[in-house]
């Protein structure tokens, strides 16, 4: 590996790797990030390179393994440039056929994608619904990167922002620019990262300055930052890297949580590739300006999520929040000054500075500028991850490029972020989605979880859940939010089990606001909302639970019980598959639920090919 | 258990949020956190015993329990719980009989919960042994259990048509390094010299890609870093990068068909890169 002494050489190296590449040449892109993995990509990157291999066809078409695209559902999926051409959900034996293909410039037309809409097949990705109404300026660059290539990010643009503002020499300036993007941080409370930077500028550097990124993606159905790390590492050093530029910063940490092996895996092979070509580290491009990152896993705790906590967790101890002020801003990591931005926010960064800070303030709205992903999941019919422009409605979002509901039930709510966040009413789906808007409606932006309910997702249920949740991982250390969330959590199991009662509603609401005010932390502080904002929108399905005995969603255990129709053909399946002996029948006669035995796993539900099994 | 630990502890020297990396390493290698293991992590890094506790207390991926053979985590986060991840935790809990956190009788298996790995769209998720299981239904759970039982890694190197031979050479003087008298799984052989603490030898690798299989004339200890050489130009045939997984140096060779195989040095490492068009990093 040759070490990079100068800008010159950088930009030498860069222009070398351009010139070098024909980009007449076909390459066939196969996103292999966890879900992609998960989904087959792997035997997939196998069979092409046995058939690349086996048909001499090595100098002619290039194979690129990249992070995630976003289109879960399709997974997975190939796609093939620069025709753009997309295959979904691709079986080993239809990748022998699109390699072919590839070779004789012709497009399967039996492999591409289907629009429910029309009826009609979409040969070119950036056609299809899904990704049309999409601003992917973060996303698409994945689909150009393979992330174990430092070559790779840099022949498409990489580094070039930090070799920019190291050039002119100008720290404030690179502030500037970041203020006049307007960019907010984008792990949910949307505080402008020009000032925080400016803070951080501002403060003496007596000991040090420190970077933090914060990739603990805690949110359960939110994964926009495990692709972005996993699919494009490079571009969360480069932006640290300016940010250090900008703020004086020396020292920097992305702290990971544990359960993203893969993208702890890329990013260790990024920090160790570009330490190597003297992009990190001392004395970077020989400009004199130094700064390190290190990797620090989490071990498995959601309030480590909240910055205060994080930066205990970094010195390796307990990760319990702490009062604020002095914000990490003034005393942070070892009683270093600290920023602390969020994984898309870092990703921001090298934009902004690549393309200016006008352009990207024109995306979006005012005060709201740039793009947000969102995980879409749940129960919709494309599941994934999309990149929109900050204020676009959540209506665009859910039917546009969610394609609607995933079954046949209504969609009645979706969920944004996570544990701390609330459910928003499909009445008020046309709402923008920007981060005073959802607040505004009781819930909050987050990091950019969008779990998307529909009628057969309990309201009760779902705010068990999180309380559920949220029980298990409040730290302890405020009364209020350890034994607030632990009764709110047992008043809605009692409503959940039919044991509850309409005082008890009141007494939950009553719980809630006291939590909600009393207690110190992000996570206290909003733990109310999953609870709040369903009473405020759902009451009604509380009191069904309490006055009717009856889950109208048929998701309640206590309260529902499960009865087989006359759709039944008496195939056997059910009563094979449930593991309580509940069900009985003979060969091709209607079968019988006994109630009693019938533990509710819905276990018959799945496997009934007739629509036979009723829940009510 | 002493002289472990403070290999571990001297590997973390000077490290930022050195105790939780200590603690995770440690329980990498005993598969829990042992008592006398974390008095000797106090001890050696001069933090009182409250305070290795409190920490190893409050993250929930450490246990403080010996766990099993395989890890089985059931992902509940909000997209696989509104798929009927319960179900599937409960299926799991039945067939393995043992509960949620809980190890079985027999030392197999531990069955653990997880708040979301991130991979929503597919839920409900199962990992086991960091085997992604994805859209796992209830009548699913008995053949994960039964397919760990059997081993996830195991490839059938007759059945499996995801594997296939390549023939290699080395990138020096471009002699052929098949060995065709030798088989591994069934077809001709990759020869190289080995070298390793005063120690040569052949070595022999399957030249099946997706086949980990390998012979060697002296045994080779776990972790151990082997030099390769060409057996017939005498050329180390270390390349120019790291093993993405350990970071031990990667052995090219170069394929018959087009481009450039690097194998990590590391025994016991599967760490490997195919390239096909040899553009390397």
């Amino acid at each position: 590996m040759e070490r990079l002494t100068s800008i010159e050489d950088f930009k030498a190296m860069q222009d070398r790797l351009v010139s070098e590449r024909d980009y007449s040449k076909p390459s066939i892109v196969i996103p292999a990030g966890t879900c992609g993995q998960a989904s087959g990509a792997n035997d997939l990157i196998r069979v092409t390179k046995r058939e690349l291999l086996d048909r001499g066809l090595t100098d002619k078409i290039r194979l690129r393994i990249t992070g995630c695209h976003g289109f879960c559902e399709a997974e997975p999926s190939v796609l093939i440039q620069p025709t753009g051409t997309f295959y979904p959900n691709v079986k080993i034996e239809q990748m022998v056929r699109i390699v072919e293909a590839v070779r004789d410039n012709q497009v399967l037309d039996d492999l591409l994608f289907v629009d429910p809409a029309t009826g009609k097949a979409v040969e070119k990705q950036s056609d299809i619904p899904f990704f049309k109404t999409q601003v992917r300026t973060i996303l698409a660059r994945s689909e150009n990167i393979d992330p174990i290539r430092i070559f790779n990010f840099i022949r498409n643009g990489g580094y070039s922002a930090l070799a920019e503002v190291l050039g002119k020499g100008e720290p404030s300036q690179v502030v500037e620019e970041i203020k006049r993007s307007g960019l907010r941080g984008r792990g949910g409370a949307g505080f402008p990262t020009g000032a925080k930077w400016e803070l951080l500028a501002n403060q003496q550097n007596g000991h040090g300055k420190f970077l933090v990124c914060n990739a603990d993606e805690g949110d359960p159905g939110a994964y926009m930052d495990r692709s972005v790390l996993e699919g494009n590492p490079h571009s969360i050093i480069e932006g640290m890297l300016i940010g250090g530029y900008a703020t004086g910063a020396n020292e920097g940490v992305i702290y990971v949580r544990n359960e993203y092996p893969l993208a702890i895996k890329h990013l260790l092979i990024a920090l160790r590739q570009s330490r190597g070509f003297g992009l990190l580290g001392d004395d970077i491009l020989g400009t004199g300006f130094s700064f390190d990152i290190k990797l620090v896993r989490g071990a498995g705790a959601f309030v480590c999520g909240e910055e205060t906590a994080l930066m205990r967790s970094i010195e390796g101890k307990m990760g319990e929040p702490r009062q604020r002020p002095p914000f990490p801003i003034e005393k942070g990591v070892d009683g270093k000054p600290t920023a602390i931005n969020n994984v898309e926010t870092w990703a921001n960064i090298p934009l902004i500075i690549a393309d200016g800070a006008e352009k990207f303030a024109k995306i979006g709205t005012n005060g709201n500028t740039g793009t947000k992903i969102f995980s879409l999941v749940g129960k919709i019919k494309n599941t994934g991850l999309v990149e929109v422009p900050m204020g676009i409605t959540i209506e665009k979002v859910v039917t546009d490029i969610g394609g609607g509901a995933s079954g046949k039930a209504k969609i009645k709510a979706v969920q944004t972020g996570g544990p701390s966040g609330g459910c928003i009413p499909a009445e008020r789906f046309d709402l923008p989605i920007d981060y005073d808007s959802l607040a505004e409606a009781g819930s909050i932006m987050g990091s950019g979880g969008m779990i998307v309910m529909d009628e057969t997702t309990c309201m009760v249920d779902v705010a068990k859940y999180f309380m559920s949740f949220l029980k298990d991982e409040s730290c302890g250390k405020c009364f209020t939010c350890r034994k607030g969330i632990q009764r709110m959590h047992e008043i809605v199991e009692d409503i959940s089990e039919g044991q509850g009662t309409l005082e008890q509603i009141d007494l939950l609401e009553e719980l809630a606001l006291s939590v909600k005010d009393t207690t110190m932390c992000g996570l206290g502080q909003t733990a109310s909302n999953p609870v709040l904002s369903t009473l405020q929108y759902f009451r009604q399905e509380y009191v069904e639970h309490i006055e009717n005995q009856r889950c109208p969603a048929g998701v309640c255990k206590a309260l529902i019980t499960y009865s087989i129709n006359e759709n039944c053909t008496g195939c056997t399946l059910c009563a094979k598959t449930c593991s309580e002996g509940a069900i009985s029948g003979d060969k091709k006669q209607r079968h019988v639920i006994d109630s009693e035995s019938c533990t509710r796993c819905g276990a018959c539900v799945t496997v009934c090919k007739f629509d036979a099994v009723e829940v009510a | 258990m002493k002289t472990e630990i403070a290999g571990i502890l001297e590997k973390h020297e000077g490290d930022r949020g050195g105790l939780i990396s200590i603690l995770e390493d440690v329980q990498a290698r005993y598969s829990y956190l042992p008592a006398e293991a974390l008095k000797f992590v106090a001890d050696g890094t001069g933090r009182s015993l409250v305070d290795i506790y409190g920490v190893a207390t409050f993250y929930k991926s450490f246990s403080l329990k010996p766990r099993g053979k395989h890890l089985c985590s059931v992902c509940v986060g909000t997209a696989c719980h509104v798929r009927g991840a319960p179900v599937i935790a409960g299926e799991f809990e039945r067939q393995l009989d043992a509960s949620v956190g809980a190890t079985t009788e027999d030392n197999e298996f531990t069955l653990e919960t997880v708040n979301c790995l991130g991979a929503c769209a597919l839920g409900p998720i199962v990992v086991v042994d960091g085997h992604y299981f994805s859209n796992v239904n209830s009548s699913q759970v008995k053949r994960i259990i039964k397919k760990t039982h059997v081993g996830l890694d195991e490839a059938e190197i007759k059945a499996d048509r995801r594997l296939y031979l390549h023939t290699v050479s080395c990138s020096r003087c471009n002699h052929s390094l098949m060995d065709p008298d030798h088989k591994i799984d069934g077809s001709p052989s990759v020869r190289v010299t080995a070298s390793f603490e005063r120690k040569h030898g052949w070595l022999r690798l399957s030249s099946l890609y997706g086949s980990f299989a390998v012979e060697s004339e002296y045994p080779i200890r776990s972790d151990e870093i082997v030099d390769f050489f060409c057996p017939h130009c005498h050329t180390d045939l270390k390349g120019a990068s790291a093993c993405p997984l350990c970071n031990a140096p990667m052995v090219a060779m170069l394929v018959r068909a087009g481009g450039i195989v690097q194998i990590c040095s590391r025994r016991g490492c599967k760490g490997h890169m195919l390239d096909l068009d040899g553009a390397g990093v």
